[in-house]
């Protein structure tokens, strides 16, 4: 026990002044949980305002026209930024950048509304759309079919109106904007209890804590490169520390960084990122607490265990960084820590199911989002577990090797 | 003493072996000195003695008590200091001390008293709480050698523990390292340096490609009982070699086997009487240098 005392408060020691190791294990998440949390915000709100302005050239000026306008403004997630009647200003305005599109009525469009095109003989003039070129295709589809349900909206209305003339029926007029059909109304599926759908700050926090856990790659490997190339694991070797002492060593302190790393995260989404304006990170309580710290213990494991294999394949530090390092971003882009995994085409989805960092983050997701039970995140624990022993045992088979 | 048994050792890939069948006897209580070229096997040697080189084949044994076992009863009876500064840059002297005493497996006080031994015979005691990275280069040695000697072991191997230090430091190691017999701990030392290991070590082994060319007391290897004359420009008439039992060595060199006072007197005046000017005399010890260069016989290793 005297020895692995030693190892462990070497390794803090070693890692208390190793200030990049620090900032790649506690600085960098922290920056990126507060960038990607900020900079993801309404992505992961349903129902959020886009910030893209758009502008309405009537060019009908009939009381349909102001009613496709104000239904449009009621109802679309775009902002409205100007009304005209000039289509040349309009296009300026896009131009300059001011507005992103521009939705036109032509003239006669009221007269018109219930009459499709060439049906009296007379062709009628679409809605047109003007747009900035670099828009999104996402965001200019989207904005026509809001158009469309607007424009759906008003005819059913005037439908309506002109029915209930014709048959005598009762229907309250003077109102200008009416809702058809009712509001989309989205549920997140839970198992337990209903609560919200997950914010930015549920995507990033677990995904650049996992991210993070992985990058104990980095200082794991600058000490025992250092060790190796210095001669202290062949003097370590001649004290007759056995290699799987010398793993032990270090297993235990990058644990307990990794638990640090942990709270660290989620005391940043509790109360750091709710100070910059965004969601407060909710963490489940009593077993679904329990059942989290498991998910963070095993992928630390993993990390850890990964670390030291990166440690005894490599011969310099610039290759442990060059593998530590570029394996991580690969693991991290295919595992939906820089993207999630629901924004990635089917293929890359199942890509993803290769990652160990994806791994984690569902396991985390699972019980955070869905209230996961430890059967539903077994599968996941499971493959981190795995993981985590077949590269502690290759690790110490490389060690054995090379200190014989 | 060491008993090393006809110990061999081939790496994996290795066209050559790095040991074979070598044997060794090491006396307990003195510096042995272990010189060769590179790539001789003495670095072999020492990891083999050191326990973390398996040979295939032979044995070693310490007072009769194979190595393995011994270890097993005690981690702290052999002791490693390698060539490289085998500690952590980034910790302090004493932190340094304190986590192989660990290893070591002293208890808190033991090792406390312990350190405070070893820093003050190491002289380190000023630098104790020193980074050792921020340490000169004698520091940095005498603090690898104060690690060997944590454990108080009975035979410390010394793998070229004066490299890349001021004449001040190596004085003060060699010094050191001369005075750790008398405290109990046999010493076991390689190096590069002929004079070194003429000043420290009473008994020595040569060895190259992985066998003893020759080992034995100091005074009994330097001892040589051929004149070695160089003379100065040209060669020797002829006769003058006939007359006194000459023998070409090399281009102006010439030896004399086993000469008395009166056979070197009568050579010194054929030289004067023939006009012959003398560059050199040599008779009775060569130094080690001229031992090593003359077995070995190869001028450049890789």
């Amino acid at each position: 026990m005297t020895r692995l005392l030693a190892l462990w408060r070497k390794e803090f020691l070693a890692l208390g002044r190793d200030r990049h190791g620090l900032a790649a294990l506690f600085a960098m998440p922290v920056i990126f949980i507060l960038v990607m949390t900020m900079a993801l915000h309404d992505a992961f709100m349903p129902g959020a305002s886009i910030d893209v302005a758009y502008g309405i050239v009537d060019l009908d000026g009939s009381d349909h026209s102001r009613r496709l306008a104000a239904q449009l403004d009621r109802n679309s997630s775009f902002r409205l930024q100007q009304r005209s009647s000039d289509p040349a200003a309009a296009r300026d305005a896009i131009r300059n950048g001011e507005l992103a599109l521009v939705l036109v009525v032509p003239a006669g469009f009221g007269e018109r509304l219930l009459l499709p095109s060439g049906s009296d003989g007379k062709a009628t003039e679409p809605l047109t759309v003007m747009l900035d070129p670099a828009l999104n295709p996402a965001l200019r589809l989207a904005f026509q079919s809001q158009i469309g349900a607007a424009l759906g909206s008003l005819r059913a209305d005037e439908l309506t109106s002109r029915a209930a003339a014709q048959f005598g029926l009762a229907f309250t007029p003077g109102r200008q904007v009416r809702d058809w059909p009712e509001e989309i109304v989205s549920v997140a599926v839970q198992n337990m209890r209903d609560v919200r759908p997950p914010s930015s700050v549920q995507q990033n926090v677990p995904a650049w804590l996992v991210f993070a856990m992985f990058f104990v790659v980095i200082p794991v490997a600058a000490i025992f490169i250092v060790e190796r190339h210095c001669g202290t694991l062949q003097r370590l070797a001649s004290m007759g520390l056995p290699p799987g002492h010398l793993l032990a060593g270090k297993l235990l302190p990058f644990f307990v960084v990794n638990q640090l790393q942990a709270l660290v995260m989620v005391l940043v989404g509790m109360l750091l990122v709710p100070l910059l304006g965004g969601e407060a990170l909710v963490m489940p309580t009593g077993g679904g607490l329990l059942r989290w710290w498991l998910v963070a213990a095993a992928v630390s494991l993993c990390a850890v265990a990964w670390a030291l294999l990166v440690a005894s394949l490599a011969r310099t530090i610039q290759q442990a960084t060059i593998i530590g390092g570029v394996g991580n971003i690969l693991m991290g882009a295919v595992g939906g820590i820089m993207v999630p995994r629901f924004m990635m085409p089917a293929g890359m989805q199942q890509l993803a199911e290769w990652s160990p960092m994806a791994w984690g983050l569902e396991s985390f997701h699972q019980i955070m989002l869905r209230q996961g039970t430890l059967a539903e995140v077994w599968p996941g624990l499971a493959k981190l577990l795995a993981f985590a022993l077949v590269a502690l045992l290759l690790a110490a088979w490389l060690n054995q090797r090379k200190t014989t | 003493m060491l008993s090393v048994e006809a110990v061999s050792h081939t790496y994996a890939g290795a066209p050559q072996p790095a040991l074979c069948d070598l044997s060794l006897q090491v006396p307990d209580g003195g510096v042995y000195g272990l010189l060769g070229p590179n790539g001789a096997g003495k670095t072999s040697l020492i990891s083999a003695i050191a326990g973390i080189l398996h040979p295939d084949r032979g044995e070693i044994r310490l007072d009769g008590q194979l190595l393995a076992s011994l270890r097993r009863e005690d981690a702290r009876a052999i002791a490693l200091v390698p060539q490289d500064h085998a500690f952590y840059p980034m910790l302090t002297v004493r932190e340094n001390l304190r986590f192989f005493a660990g290893i070591l497996d002293f208890s808190a006080a033991g090792g406390r008293r312990r350190i405070d031994e070893c820093l003050a015979f190491a002289r380190l005691t000023q630098v104790a709480d020193q980074r050792a990275e921020h340490l000169s280069g004698g520091l940095r040695r005498r603090l690898n050698l104060a690690i060997g000697l944590l454990g108080q072991p009975r035979l410390l191997l010394l793998d070229e523990p004066t490299v890349g230090v001021d004449p001040q430091s190596r004085h003060f190691l060699l010094e050191s390292i001369a005075a750790l017999p008398a405290a109990g701990t046999s010493v076991i030392y390689t190096s590069h340096y002929m004079e070194e290991v003429q000043a420290i070590c009473r008994q020595l082994a040569i060895l190259d490609q992985g066998r003893v060319l020759l080992a034995g007391p100091l005074d009994s290897l330097l001892c040589h009982d051929e004149a070695v004359i160089e003379i100065a420009g040209g060669e020797l008439p002829a006769a003058l070699c006939e007359q006194h039992g000459l023998a070409a060595r090399a281009p102006g060199c010439y030896g004399l086997s086993r000469p008395d006072t009166a056979a070197l007197a009568g050579l010194l005046a054929s030289l004067a009487g023939a006009g012959i000017g003398l560059k050199r005399l040599h008779y009775g010890q060569q130094d080690l240098e001229q031992v090593f260069m003359g077995l070995t016989r190869r001028s450049l290793r890789d």
